[in-house]
């Protein structure tokens, strides 16, 4: 079978996974090894369950910039909760719940107002931060049974729990953007709204979904970070989103909308979790770390973009 | 001498000839009318004229003597100018900066000069009498007002050939009388201009003499006074029907969609009625601008009607959305497939079932095989052109994609079809592919309502033509009637 070219810059996100997979294995003897991948595992996993978040909401069109703030909010009302004594699982619902409630609600103000999600969520990022300060007093919460640390750092069958969790979310969040009626509205909202309102999509119901759904994976990641952490930080997750987002977008995400994939955004999120870690083993300077995720980001869009401009 | 002389200029784009045999002549000190269907090669010619596009052959004199224009800022240099029919203002910017914009002097730091720049355009203000201010912000003034503005910017330069393109289509009668005070006021300081109409009732209150173009020639020129509207239209639009427009037309059945006493505000929609009925196709003509597209709107859903009532299959409808709309059996094919019609980046199988969704799905799964089944079925049945359904839908023609868009509305079973311009934009051969969709449709008992600008189209294809002017539904035409009919009726006072 000729492969042709097209297919070959499909393919060229997971190719440079691999790439970097490979030469790390090579650069660093400690790279290959079940410790520093399972800790690669569990340091990706936060973002990696964002970024299945922000999949879908960009691929609806939208963007979420507030998505740091929610995790920062539900992990520490998650834990204030366990502080008070509710069992873990209830604990961690809670803290999805309260994900579930600002994602909504950056849903709702979009759908509203009808001002931009990018305008919205700037608010709802201040806002919801400062509701985590205000509710903890700007104190964190330390207070947690110690079987809660089993989320962030336990393990199911020599696999970091975290990363059974991850595929569960991408396994979901894949069905339903490529299989249900939401996903597929999802895909037309983002491709052309105008076009969607005329086909009788219920726009303004999908939209709000998508936050919300978007929002309820954020809190997951706040209830991850808050028990890799052992505590409810009312300042977690700062800056966060642009990780999030960045994830989306190395994986072939438009902010344009209609396009991503959940496939897409893990080779996103793997690649800049590879590269930190890489830079750690190698020892390159936390500074440069952030030039170089900084100059993948504009690489891969570039080569995406030039991909797209011949396929149309 | 002639101020300018266009001597048979040709154009191709691609394998589409936009002109040949452009043959224009305009003296100092008059108006000319420009007229003809859309499409016949006027913006090609003025934009030839303009250096926004350049010539394949022919000869374009200026003062006598061969010029070759690279681009507008060459034309500007040697007096041509051009008035945007859209306006092209940066809306938060002063009037005084908005003529002078791109163009604004300097002084030494490299700062602009505002003092400077509003002085002068004061004085152009003054100089015309135009009732603006140069301190004034565009985005405060009415369009008349920024028509002024970019009648400013083409004049500052001191031209000799403005080039007016529909400058009334958009404004009030007072705006409108405005402009043509402004328009006669040039000519009498000597300057040649062109004008491009659509509105007839305008031609003899403007022009002085009037070149008619038709599928991107000259086929008439002359004096305005020697020549009778009738005469003109039908150089317009006059050319042989084609067989592609041939049906068989059917009685009508039962009425599916009645519009009562319709009136749209916001639209300008004012006391509308029809009735669309079974297996026939009712066609609507008008200039841009009467209205058409705004009760298509109405229809559906898109804009609130203010009083008045539609009724499908004889039942009161409540429509305040699409969705209302299209769950009732409505189908609206857009003027612009591409912005309200298609999701250019989705494959053509997600565009097919968009409307219709729930008939793939399971309690909210999707059945994909079915989807790209039933989408390669009805792509068949239309002759699609497009290797299977995953294809995007942006990398479709024109005519392919308007198929796709009306495979929506077929998987959706709508029975109610608005077809807003449904050719605008595809070759001859996907039109009569449209035409013979549409005649299907009515045959399996859908009721349509066509709008078209192109006339010989509508007068063979519609079993009936209801004709709009100005908000208003100013007459229904039999088939059969004649093109000067139906023109008379889309620009004319109604006899009240």
């Amino acid at each position: 079978m000729k492969i042709n070219k097209a297919m070959l810059q499909r393919l060229l996100p997971f190719l440079s996974l691999i790439i970097l997979f490979v030469a790390l294995s090579i650069a660093s003897p400690y790279f290959l090894t079940a410790n520093n991948l399972t800790s690669v595992a569990r340091q990706t996993a936060v973002f990696n369950t964002m970024a299945l978040g922000m999949t879908i909401v960009i691929i609806s069109g939208g963007i979420d910039l507030s998505v740091g703030s929610i995790l920062g909010l539900s992990g520490l009302i998650g834990t204030m909760a366990l502080e008070r004594g509710f069992p873990i699982a209830v604990g961690v619902l809670i803290g999805i719940a309260v994900g579930m409630l600002c994602g909504f609600l950056n849903g709702l103000l979009v759908t509203r107002l009808r001002i931009p999600p990018f305008v919205v969520t700037l608010g709802t990022l201040g806002i919801y931060r400062g509701a985590s300060l205000i509710f903890s007093n700007g104190l964190p919460v330390h207070k947690i049974p110690a079987g809660f640390s089993f989320l962030g750092e336990g393990s199911l069958l020599g696999i970091p729990f975290v990363a059974w969790m991850l595929v569960i979310c991408a396994v979901i969040v894949h069905v339903v953007l490529e299989h249900t009626r939401l996903g597929r509205y999802a895909f037309a909202i983002g491709s052309n709204k105008i076009a969607s309102v005329y086909a009788g999509i219920p726009v303004d119901f999908h939209i709000t979904a998508v936050y919300a759904i978007g929002g309820a994976l954020t809190g997951l990641a706040g209830m991850i970070e808050a028990s890799r952490l052992m505590t409810g930080q009312p300042t977690a997750g700062q800056g966060y989103e642009l990780q999030a987002i960045a994830a989306v977008v190395i994986g072939g995400g438009s902010l344009n909308g209609g396009e991503g994939s959940v496939i897409g955004t893990l080779i996103g999120a793997f690649i800049m979790g590879l590269l930190s870690n890489g830079a750690d083993l190698l020892n390159i300077s936390n500074y440069w770390q952030q030039v170089i995720i900084g100059s993948v980001i504009i690489l891969a869009v570039t080569l995406d973009e030039v991909r797209k401009r011949r396929a149309v | 001498m002639p101020l300018l002389e266009l001597q048979d200029i040709e154009k191709r784009f691609g394998g589409v000839t936009a002109l040949r045999g452009g043959n224009l002549t305009v003296n100092a000190g008059e108006v000319h009318l420009l007229l003809g269907e859309n499409g016949a090669g006027k913006s090609t010619l003025m934009k030839i004229v303009a250096g926004i596009v350049r010539r394949d052959a022919g000869k374009m004199l200026w003062n006598g003597s061969e010029v070759f224009l690279g681009s507008p800022s060459e034309a500007a240099a040697i007096g041509i100018a051009m008035v945007n029919q859209e306006s092209l203002l940066a809306p938060h910017m002063t009037v005084a900066e908005n003529i002078f914009l791109g163009r604004e002097e300097r002084n030494s730091f490299g700062w602009v000069n505002r003092r400077a720049i509003t002085e002068k355009a004061r004085h152009l203000i003054e100089q015309y009498g135009f009732p603006l201010q140069a301190e004034w912000r565009v985005d405060r003034l009415s369009p008349a007002g920024r028509q002024m503005v970019e009648i400013c910017r083409a004049i500052q330069h001191g031209s000799s050939l403005l080039i007016f393109d529909e400058p009334t289509s958009s404004l009030s009668d007072s705006e409108t009388r405005q402009v043509f005070r402004i328009v006669r006021d040039l000519k009498a300081r000597n300057m040649g201009i062109i004008y491009i109409t659509h509105r007839m009732d305008e031609l003899r209150v403007i022009g002085d003499r009037v070149t008619v173009l038709r599928d991107g020639g000259a086929v008439h020129t002359g004096n305005l006074a020697d020549i009778p509207t009738d005469q003109l239209i039908r150089h317009m639009v006059g050319r042989e029907v084609a067989q592609i427009y041939q049906r068989d037309h059917l009685t009508p059945g039962a009425p599916l969609l009645e519009v009562r006493n319709v009136s749209v505000e916001a639209s300008r929609l004012k006391n509308i009625s029809l009735t669309l009925r079974q297996g026939e196709i009712t066609g609507m003509a008008g200039l841009i601008g009467a209205g058409r597209t705004e009760l298509c709107r109405a229809i559906f859903g898109v804009d609130p009607v203010d009083s008045g009532e539609i009724l499908i299959e004889g039942k009161p409808a409540r429509l305040t959305s699409p969705r209302d709309a299209v769950q009732s059996g409505i189908a609206l094919v857009t003027e612009d497939r591409q912005i309200s019609g298609l999701a250019l980046r989705l494959p053509i199988g997600y565009n097919v079932t968009m409307a219709n969704v729930e008939r793939i799905s399971n309690f909210g799964f999707l059945d994909l095989k079915s989807e790209t089944a039933r989408s390669a079925e009805l792509g068949g049945k239309m002759r699609l052109k497009a290797a299977s359904p995953a294809q995007l839908a942006g990398t479709l023609s024109g005519g392919n994609q308007q198929k796709v868009v009306i495979a929506k509305w077929l998987f959706r079973e709508s029975r109610i079809f608005l077809f807003d311009e449904p050719t605008r934009g595809i070759d001859i051969g996907a039109k009569a592919e449209v035409f013979e969709l549409m005649s299907e449709l009515a045959r399996a008992g859908a009721a349509i309502l066509m709008v078209s600008s192109e006339l010989p189209e509508l007068m063979h294809v519609a079993d009936r033509i209801l004709v709009m002017r100005q908000g208003r539904l100013s007459g229904e035409l039999p088939r059969g009637c004649t093109q000067e009919q139906i023109m008379k009726l889309a620009v004319m006072e109604t006899a009240a």
